[in-house]
């Protein structure tokens, strides 16, 4: 085995096990005397529960629910508040929350009985979107206002006295709706007792999350608990918190059957009964100057968590941090709140929060550059963030922001200025461009704070293994750590071994999430292996390494003053359209993008994870509409989910910028929430351009455009 | 109800059971074999497809009855072949892998397309595997892929 | 909870087996299968009694008659015939359209029309050429037109002793043909509208003029009194009546959602298509 070299294009290393059908997912699992089981859920939205209909269970049939949580036990998943119940107990707060789960041996029977459960409620009056959550006319779900959680950033003064300069106050709200992560594999767990020790199998983000999450409803701590992750068929933060949704029941089930009890989802229930991108409503007053210039711009930004925290507050936060985009304005005010909803619980989806204000900024600027008579990149241009500027949480930008470069990568390569200027609005043609970035890892102090991730490698002879809790998911983990540590120690990919974690065997490194892998647990392989390098003499060595916070990056979580992130990823992207006049329907013709993550690891990993990522903000803007009425989502299938196919948008043009990052193994920083946070915008302005209209929220599937239409 | 019999993957075998089975979960649990993966249930995604007939179908929406007398081949079936050998690593070297739990069909689809198309262009590939869903590349890398093994595998096909 | 089921291997068999028990055709399953599924390894269960029919030959493959009408197979799937350069344009086109590739090879003309869904690719298309349906059973046989068989959304006038064995394609001269489906994407996709429209003309005048919209109510929606208006008028007559045959024909369609986008971009496509052939020239498919 030759020597790999972090410049090398390598295969991945699950890639021939995949293609060719052999690794096992957790549907392909199989153990002895495994048993099935279903989700009784509520089907209503709000309401008390008055009975519960068990139908009559044949042996070996069970029925669990809050009733057989052990006395020192807690009816709640402890994610970041303790707030979701593992089972609905007394009430129920939206459409799919649990109410029991139950086991058997045969799915067959286990169909039947669930068709017989009857669960008689006393209904209350729900509060399903954010409107009715901000009108607050029935009963509030939480507080006296339905706002869960909330919070203000704001720089360069009062902004009250800024907006009052103004020649002109520009008002605008701008609304994204609810995404579902449709990761080919479904969620699913396995629970069952080795050697004495409860265990579950899961397709999950975060194994740490959920041993954590699940422990106190038995009363027993993390580490009575093993968690083994499987093979995982994609997650985009859909598997970060939401396993422990299925690994809960499963648990309780587990400590009175002990038998392998299996949970998995079909397609139906993984769409109506998960959680999905929050819902956004972003308004705005900016101030303009009579030449179109930005005084100062005052936000409310309002997200649909639904009916439990979850990760809600850590999304808003980001949202907040996120809502004046790539842009330095003079003044600035950002008011976050997290309304509670009868809704499915929203919680992490690649992005966690900065897509919505990052869309709504993108689209709220492209306006009023129009309403000036101003091409958009130009306009946008003006603003955009340098080093040294101060940011929305009074920290400050520490690295070159190459935007600019970027800018003149992606009009060039489109011919962006020459199609702007003869495709004007309404042609029936047009070119959109927008401008995004992403923190990078946990937020503040997180990193240093919260997960104080660890790694550990160990020398056995010729091999070295990594043990760290960072899962694959399809992003390329496995193999870029690998790279990472094998370039590092001057051995071949082969010589690196890096399994899924089993939370007995590896140190806890933080959830695979927050675009932090690489970035940070990356840097902590890249230092691991450093030291390893002084033992290779060793027949048998072993290191540990734990993160280390770069000095110079305050932070106050109390106020959420200070450098909000330690370095952004950066991002440019054009989308060219025609619409056909007849039946609004778009066709892309371009796609160019232009990403500084730093320095890419590995080619192909980076390429991919840019048109993976793309793809999934044109969908997020052009189909992917997920409607709920009185607490049910209308979409329940993938046929009328529709995300992109092959034929739905075009090869995509792609750049990157060389601008290596001071903390990350050789110069690399987070990318995988990144490469979302932006394509939508410039596909709305292209199409927005291409009718003459204005778009305010997404997506705009042919029907709704031709609302939009004069 | 008789016997239903088949061949699965070049082997003659015998089904004995409820003739509206789903092909998907006999694959996976009457014959153990589960490359075949269960993506969406109503013949949407194209992660269950196999080749029946020599033709692509989605074996989530297949009853077990209509399979009498037919030839199914799964990933079991191609993977160690000349063809799917070649299209197993043009998909590792083309990098058109994520989770992975799309490509045996995706595999399947590039399979079938080849069988009546050995030349394909971008545009064919494109058309060929919009049956097949994929959430996390984009697919651009998987159209690289097909044409790669289109290339590397001439006069396979 | 037991299935009764039946795989007859002869169309013979299969009648009989309709005539006694009323079981019902079972052809690709992209129907059938989806709609009675009950989840990852659970047979699905079916209310009635159901007979597998895809290995019956005598319903398969696509023949020209010497009138020139084209008959296909009630088995005959939409990728055999969207193959076929004996079938007719519009099926062709809406064939070619349906689903994706590997639904094409599974789902069956027969199947579309005995499941009449509004959003169903094939009767659209058919009802515009004057199709008719082949039923047969033990004692009879007949011949219906399409628009006559479909009643309604999932409604038909199957008989339960009779089983969907062909359809007849009439040969219909054209000189300017329209084809259009606007899917939930740009593949695989569910048709959330659909029109055809065709236009004959002999020595300048107009001898035939048609128009049919799917996915735009609960039946597909054809009015030959509206139709009528243009016939034996010449080209340039076209445009003074192009705003009351658009209007007649929006009061045809009764979509229930996304109505206005329907009723907007029907209208809007049908103006097109008269509009294009008001110009004249070669005869051909609009685009």
């Amino acid at each position: 085995m030759s020597v790999t070299h972090i410049d090398d294009k390598i295969k991945r290393v699950d890639a021939i096990e995949k293609a060719r059908g052999e690794a096992k997912y957790l549907s392909d699992l199989k153990f002895d005397s495994m048993l099935y089981s279903r989700l009784i859920r509520s089907t209503i939205a709000r309401g008390r529960i008055e009975e519960i209909k068990v139908p009559s269970l044949p042996e070996g049939y069970y029925f669990i629910s809050a009733k057989d949580i052990p006395e020192n036990g807690k009816n709640a998943l402890k994610m970041i508040a303790d707030d979701w119940r593992c089972f609905a107990e007394g009430d129920v707060k939206y459409v799919g929350e649990t109410i029991g789960i139950l086991v058997g041996s045969d799915r067959g029977v286990l169909d039947k009985l669930y068709n017989e459960f009857e669960v008689k409620y006393l209904e209350e009056a729900p509060v399903i979107s954010i409107d009715d959550a901000i009108n607050n006319n029935v009963e509030p779900l939480c507080g006296e206002n339905n706002v869960m959680c909330s919070l203000v950033s704001d720089k360069g003064g009062d902004i009250n006295d800024a907006l009052s300069k103004a020649s002109e106050i520009i008002e605008e709200t701008i609304e994204t709706g609810f995404q579902e992560h449709v990761h080919l594999e479904t969620n699913g767990a396995v629970a069952t007792i080795e050697d004495g020790k409860y265990v579950i199998y899961a397709s999950a983000q975060c194994p740490f999350y959920i041993r954590k999450s699940i422990c106190g409803l038995l009363g027993l701590n993390p580490e009575d608990i093993v968690v083994k992750q499987t093979v995982t068929g994609g997650a985009f933060g859909g598997k970060e918190h939401f396993p422990d949704v299925l690994a809960g029941p499963l648990l309780v089930a587990e400590s009175i059957i002990k038998k392998p009890i299996q949970l998995s989802f079909d397609r139906e229930e993984d769409m109506l009964y998960s959680v999905k991108r929050h819902p956004s409503k972003v308004v705005f007053r900016t101030g303009v100057d009579s030449d179109g210039n930005i005084l100062g711009s005052d936000i409310k930004v309002y997200y649909n968590c639904g009916a439990y925290l979850s990760s809600s507050y850590v999304v808003l936060q980001r949202g907040v941090f996120h809502a004046n985009g790539v842009y330095n304005f003079p003044c600035t005010r950002i008011e976050g709140y997290g309304m509670a909803t009868n809704t499915f619980p929203s919680c992490a989806f690649r992005g966690f929060g900065a897509p919505q204000t990052i869309f709504a900024i993108e689209t709220h600027l492209n306006h009023i550059a129009r309403k000036f008579g101003l091409d958009p990149a130009i306009y946008k241009k003006k603003y955009f963030l340098k080093k040294g500027d101060e940011t929305v949480t009074e920290g400050h930008i520490v690295e070159d922001v190459k935007l600019p470069e970027m800018m003149e990568q992606i009009t060039s390569a489109s011919d962006y200025f020459r199609k702007s200027a003869e495709y004007g609005y309404g042609s029936g043609k047009g070119i959109g461009i927008s401008f995004y970035n992403h923190g990078g890892a946990f937020t503040g102090n997180g990193e240093q704070a919260i997960i104080k991730a660890k790694l550990k490698l160990v020398k056995k002879g010729d091999k070295f293994i990594v043990l760290c809790g960072q899962t694959e998911m399809g992003q390329g983990f496995r193999t870029a750590l690998r790279k990472i540590v094998a370039s590092t120690l001057e051995v071949g990919m082969d010589d690196v071994i890096f399994d899924a974690p089993n939370t007995d065997m590896v140190p806890d490194s933080g959830p695979t999430a927050a675009s932090r892998s690489t970035m940070v647990v990356g840097n902590l392989g890249y230092r691991a292996a450093l030291l390893m390098k002084e033992k290779m003499g060793e027949e048998n060595a072993e290191v540990e390494v734990q993160y280390e916070h770069p000095d110079g990056h305050p932070w106050d979580q109390k106020t959420f003053k200070g450098d909000a992130y330690l370095g952004y990823g950066w991002g440019a992207a054009c989308v060219e359209v025609e619409v056909d006049k007849l039946t609004n329907e778009v066709t892309v013709k371009g796609i160019w993008t232009s990403h500084d993550i730093g320095k890419p690891i590995d080619e192909l990993i980076v390429h991919g994870q840019v048109n993976g990522g793309v793809m999934q903000s044109l969908g997020y803007a052009a189909m992917e509409k997920m409607e709920n009425k009185n607490g049910h989502f209308k979409q329940s299938s993938m046929s009328d989910y529709v995300i992109p196919t092959s034929m739905d948008f075009p090869k995509q043009e792609y750049f990157f910028v060389d601008n290596p990052y001071p903390w990350g193994p050789y110069g690399a920083k987070g990318m995988g929430e990144l490469v979302f946070n932006g394509t939508d915008a410039a596909y709305v302005d292209a199409v927005e351009r291409a009718l003459g209209i204005d778009c305010k929220k997404i997506p705009i599937p042919v029907e709704d455009i031709e609302g939009l239409r004069k | 109800m008789s016997m239903i019999e088949f061949r699965l993957n070049g082997k003659p075998v015998a089904f004995d059971g409820d003739p509206l089975k789903r092909l998907l979960d006999v694959l996976r649990d009457d014959f153990n074999i589960t490359g075949t993966k269960e993506g969406c249930g109503e013949g949407e995604c194209g992660a269950c497809s196999v080749i029946k007939d020599g033709k692509l179908v989605t074996s989530c929406i297949i009853p077990i009855g209509a399979v009498g007398g037919s030839e199914i081949i799964t990933i079991e079936g191609l993977r160690d072949t000349e063809q799917g050998k070649c299209l197993v690593e043009s998909f590792a070297e083309g990098g058109a892998v994520q989770c992975g739990f799309c490509i045996p069909g995706m595999v399947l689809a590039a399979q079938a397309l080849l069988m009546k198309n050995p030349h394909p262009t971008e545009a064919d590939i494109r058309l060929a595997i919009s049956g097949n869903i994929c959430r996390c590349t984009g697919y651009d890398l998987i159209v690289e892929s097909i044409l790669l093994a289109s290339k590397k595998g001439e006069g396979l096909w | 909870m037991v299935n009764e089921t039946y795989i007859p291997s002869t169309l013979e068999e299969a009648l009989k087996i309709r005539a006694e028990v009323h079981a019902k055709p079972l052809a690709g399953g992209s129907d059938l299968m989806v709609q009675y599924r009950r989840g990852t390894g659970v047979v699905p269960v079916f209310p009635f009694p159901v007979m597998i029919i895809s290995g019956l030959k005598e319903l398969k493959g696509i023949k020209k008659e010497e009138d020139g009408s084209v008959v296909i197979g009630a088995l005959t799937t939409s990728a055999e015939i969207a193959e076929c350069e004996d079938v007719p344009y519009f099926v062709r086109k809406a064939a070619s359209l349906m689903g994706a590739i590997s639904l094409r090879n599974s789902a069956t003309i027969g199947g579309n029309l005995g499941n009449a869904s509004p959003k169903g690719d094939l009767p659209q298309p058919l009802i515009l050429l004057d199709a008719r349906v082949i039923l047969e059973s033990t004692t009879s046989k007949r011949e219906i037109l399409v628009d006559d068989f479909i009643k309604g959304s999932k409604k038909t006038d199957l008989r339960d002793d009779e089983i969907i064995t062909a359809v007849r394609i009439p040969e219909v001269k054209y000189t300017y043909g329209y084809y259009r489906k606007i899917g939930t994407r740009k593949a695989n996709a569910i048709s959330k509208l659909s029109m055809s429209a065709l236009l004959t003309l002999e020595d300048g005048v107009i001898k035939d003029f048609r128009v049919a919209s799917g996915a735009a109510g609960p039946k597909i929606a054809r009015n030959k009194d509206n139709e009528a208006k243009l016939i034996g008028k010449k080209l340039e007559d076209i445009n003074s009546l192009t705003q009351d045959i658009v209007k007649t024909h929006d009061e045809t369609i009764s979509p229930h959602a996304m109505a206005t986008w329907r009723r907007n971009t029907t209208s809007r496509m049908l103006e097109y298509f008269l509009s294009e052939v008001s110009k004249g020239g070669e005869g051909r498919i609009i685009e």
